[in-house]
């Protein structure tokens, strides 16, 4: 009990001088982050001050598997089928290359690195590199969106880019959810073991199942409060199945959300009941997730750097490939990539859950893999994409752009 | 109909669900906290349809889906989700507070006074003397006599008189009801918490000097004990109503969350302190609500009432599956006299308090808000259940027969009288609410 009063004093009032202290920082130097919550979970964890004990961290899981859910409703929200048919093509072609490239290389390179550096059989390597391969896919969105609300969609760059960090939300989300039910044991109590196939088809089906029932569940209702009760309901009885039968309460939420977004007629009530809680709920999410942080042993910290330099060459190297295969080279610029280096909350949802796991090998590894990523890059994410803006405005069109600025800093400031 | 379908499919759904996995990183935990919403919601809905309040809807999902008949939400769950009814009742009582305006406490309390202590006075007294009749056929009197009767007899009194401010915030809530007997009632249900603390501490105190409890959990409750837990949650109340109102003053962001943190915070440095929650969080509520400008008053009630509303789904839910119905099965003949009297002492001494307080006649009706009985009636009952290891645990039974009874009748009744006394926002061909804007939402 003393550690939960010492936990809520703590959070608040660290959530107040982190909240004053970034939306200056942002004012000043064009910082969108999410990242000071991390730190200060780590700070307040086990590991460096111990105000946390981890019997607390432990029982406050349920809040961080709640926003795993909540992130992936959101996500899934966002996948509305008649908007999405409405994006050329070749945004999607060169968006999922990217993100499949990356996926692609660093989960070989890190299996291979596992693999020959430590004690694990080659599956373990190979799981392994794949989670860390779905965390490094995953980018920071919040500096796009930012300089996408000053710019609106004038830019191809922005575009490609918000396409972009949404595809590799997707495809993140995807390769850890077929993860996790690659890798699912069947409990002794169920008669016939089921194959991996039918484990994820019931992580897709929570998530179907439990949109088809919240559909069913509030009709023509447009009320917002009465539709956050719902759809509270639904969402955390979703990621509790997902997360109570070991599967991945992130893929389970997107289809979820997908589902909602697709067949309800109140859409944008259901997103103001979902966006009610995001900033708690993701706040929450990443203190407890820097706390539930163990630093590995001191041999991964060169797996961490290795991954965390893969990351980068995957993202410019994949993204400049992805464009020149698709004749998008000219538009979008050598390193229109540097624009998807940040790395978001996702990554850490992605990498959390994966420790949540019971039955994969180095979580610890691959958790802090993420979070040493997030800490370097997410703070960075506006700072990559406005620097890409830069060259962006004076491209060969010609047609000077506003400078993005001061526009930028004021939309950072709001964001922050 | 189509709620009916709901249900079957969660129920399936959790059938389907429940053998395949583990119980991990409190998994099983939001899976049943998922599932309490949905299905208490949707048994909620079906009670609107049949005229009784929501509340009665969400207790009865908990029966149903609880350990007494479906077992979908297992005993082991209902401890795991424990926190939640504590936070529920954090948050009630914060809101209870926030609804107190310092003019209609002056306004109203000689009347909220003369009427709690007639109704009091009188249940206390009746309870007491129906339980030193039945004598032998209740379990707990069996083998005493005289004195040590008498004072297990007032002891059961002091318990038994207790309401339910959980049930009225809810349905007042529900029903947007805001007038006369809506503010009266809780005015009544928000005092008689305090005196019905006090009352029990002394009765407990002059029982165990009757009856010394042996090998029993007898730490004090000494009269400085009950002296700081009653005062001491007023001073702690303060700071934290004050902390609040600074808040809301000088930052005012992310209520929603901040909401939550009150709540718990409060609960929390009650229980540290050791000082009456209930008392604490109110008076929190209180200091708030009349400290702090209208709209940020206003602004901190509707993030707390919106962040709230899960919580008191699950709270009524979960107060519906710990009912035991193999107790109430047991012991029910006896329960019959019990709540008969208990029931006619509220109905004569709310209209002797009315007519003592010269209370307009429709406040007659408020005695029909008094009858519900929830958290802190059984948080009294397990005070005496660990002073008295077998005589409490038999009055424990019997008592949370008692309140299960009153749980289901007490919301059909209330909302009942609001209904009479033209209350209820929205009903058609109704007056409006005397005090819309004052109305719990």
């Amino acid at each position: 009990m003393r550690d939960s009063l010492i936990l809520v004093l703590v959070v608040a009032a660290s959530y107040l001088a982190a909240r004053v202290a970034f939306e200056w920082l942002a004012r000043r130097f064009v910082i969108v982050s999410g990242a000071e919550y991390l730190l200060l979970g780590i700070l307040l964890g086990p590991q460096l001050s111990g105000i946390l004990s981890r019997e607390t961290v432990e029982s406050f899981a349920p809040i961080a598997t709640l926003g795993l859910g909540w992130m992936g409703a959101l996500i899934g929200a966002q996948l509305v089928l008649h908007r999405l048919v409405r994006i050329p093509a070749v945004l999607y072609r060169v968006a999922l290359v990217e993100s499949l490239l990356t996926l692609a290389f660093v989960a070989a390179l890190l299996a291979a690195a596992l693999f020959l550096g430590f004690d694990v059989t080659r599956g373990e390597a190979i799981v392994a590199g794949t989670a860390l391969g779905a965390v490094a896919v995953a980018s920071a969105s919040a500096g796009v969106a930012v300089v996408a609300r000053q710019l609106g969609r004038r830019s191809p760059v922005v575009r490609q880019l918000e396409v972009s960090t949404a595809a590799n939300a997707l495809v993140a989300v995807v390769t850890s959810g077929i993860l996790f039910a690659l890798v699912h044991r069947t409990p002794p109590s169920v008669g016939r073991p089921l194959t991996a196939t039918e484990w994820a088809v019931v992580t897709i089906a929570i998530g179907v199942v439990g949109g088809t029932l919240f559909h069913l569940f509030v009709g023509e209702e447009r009320k917002v409060d009465r539709l956050f009760v719902s759809l509270g309901g639904a969402v955390i009885l979703v990621s509790g199945a997902a997360t109570y039968l070991r599967l991945s309460p992130l893929l389970a939420a997107v289809c979820f959300g997908a589902v909602l977004a697709n067949t309800t007629r109140n859409r944008a009530e259901i997103v103001a009941a979902l966006d009610r809680v995001e900033r708690p709920l993701y706040f929450a999410l990443l203190v407890l997730a820097g706390a539930a942080w163990r630093p590995s042993v001191r041999a991964w910290t060169l797996v961490v750097l290795l991954f965390l330099c893969t990351r980068v060459a995957a993202k410019l190297g994949g993204a400049r490939l992805a464009a020149r295969w698709n004749g998008m080279l000219p538009t979008l610029g050598d390193d229109w990539g540097r624009g998807l280096l940040g790395q978001g909350g996702l990554a850490i949802a992605v990498a959390l859950s994966y420790l949540y796991q019971d039955e994969v090998p180095l979580p610890n590894l691959v958790f802090t893999a993420a979070v040493a990523s997030v800490l370097l890059t997410d703070v960075l994410s506006a700072r990559f994409v406005r620097s890409l803006l830069r060259v962006d405005l004076l491209t060969p069109d010609g047609a000077a752009r506003h400078e993005p600025n001061d526009a930028v800093r004021g939309a950072a400031a709001s964001e922050g | 109909m189509r709620r009916l379908v709901i249900l079957a499919l969660l129920f399936g759904a959790m059938q389907l669900v429940l053998p395949l996995g583990a119980s991990a990183h409190g998994s099983q935990w939001l899976l049943t906290f998922g599932f309490l919403i949905l299905a208490a919601y949707s048994v909620g809905e079906l009670a609107v349809l049949v005229r009784l309040p929501k509340i009665t809807g969400y207790l009865a999902a908990g029966v149903l889906f609880g350990p007494s008949v479906f077992n979908t939400v297992t005993v082991d769950a209902i401890g795991e989700l424990r926190p939640v009814s504590s936070l529920a009742i954090a948050l009630i009582a914060y809101l209870a507070g926030a609804e107190l305006r310092w003019d209609e406490v002056r306004r109203r309390g000689v009347t909220i006074a003369k009427i709690l202590t007639a109704e009091l006075v009188l249940g206390f007294i009746a309870i007491s003397a129906t339980l030193v009749l039945l004598g032998d056929r209740l379990p707990f009197l069996e083998g005493t006599s005289g004195a040590s009767r008498l004072a297990f007899a007032v002891l059961f009194g002091a318990i038994a008189v207790v309401h339910s401010p959980a049930v009225v915030m809810a349905l007042l809530s529900e029903t947007r009801a805001g007038g006369p007997i809506a503010r009266t009632t809780l005015g009544v249900v928000l005092v008689s918490d305090v005196v019905v603390v006090v009352l029990f501490s002394a009765v407990l105190a002059i029982t165990r000097a009757v009856v010394p409890p042996t090998g029993a959990n007898v730490a004090g409750l000494s009269l400085a004990s009950i002296v700081w837990e009653l005062a001491g949650a007023v001073f702690v109340g303060a700071l934290l109503g004050g902390a609040v109102a600074l808040y809301l003053r000088f930052v005012k962001h992310e209520l929603v969350l901040f909401a939550i943190v009150v709540a718990f915070f409060g609960m929390v440095i009650a229980q540290l302190t050791h000082v009456e929650t209930l008392l604490a969080l109110l008076t929190a509520g209180f200091v708030t609500e009349n400290f702090s400008r209208h709209e940020d008053g206003e602004a901190i009630r509707h993030a707390m009432e919106r962040s709230a509303a899960p919580v008191f789904v699950v709270f009524f839910a979960l107060a519906g599956a710990e009912m035991g119905l193999r107790q109430v099965a047991l012991v029910w003949p006896l329960l019959i006299p019990i709540i008969a009297v208990r029931t006619a002492s509220l109905w004569a001494g709310t209209r002797v308090g009315v007519r003592w307080a010269s209370a307009p006649r429709e406040a007659r009706d408020v005695w029909m808000g008094l009858v519900p009985q929830a958290g802190v009636a059984i948080g009294l009952a397990a005070a005496v259940g660990q002073a008295y290891p077998v005589r409490g645990a038999q009055m424990r039974t019997l008592f949370l027969a008692v309140v299960a009874i009153n749980q289901v009748i007490g919301p059909i009744l209330f909302r009942l009288a609001l209904n009479r006394g033209g209350e209820i926002a929205g009903a058609a061909g109704e007056p409006t609410p005397v005090q819309p804007h004052r109305a719990i939402r």
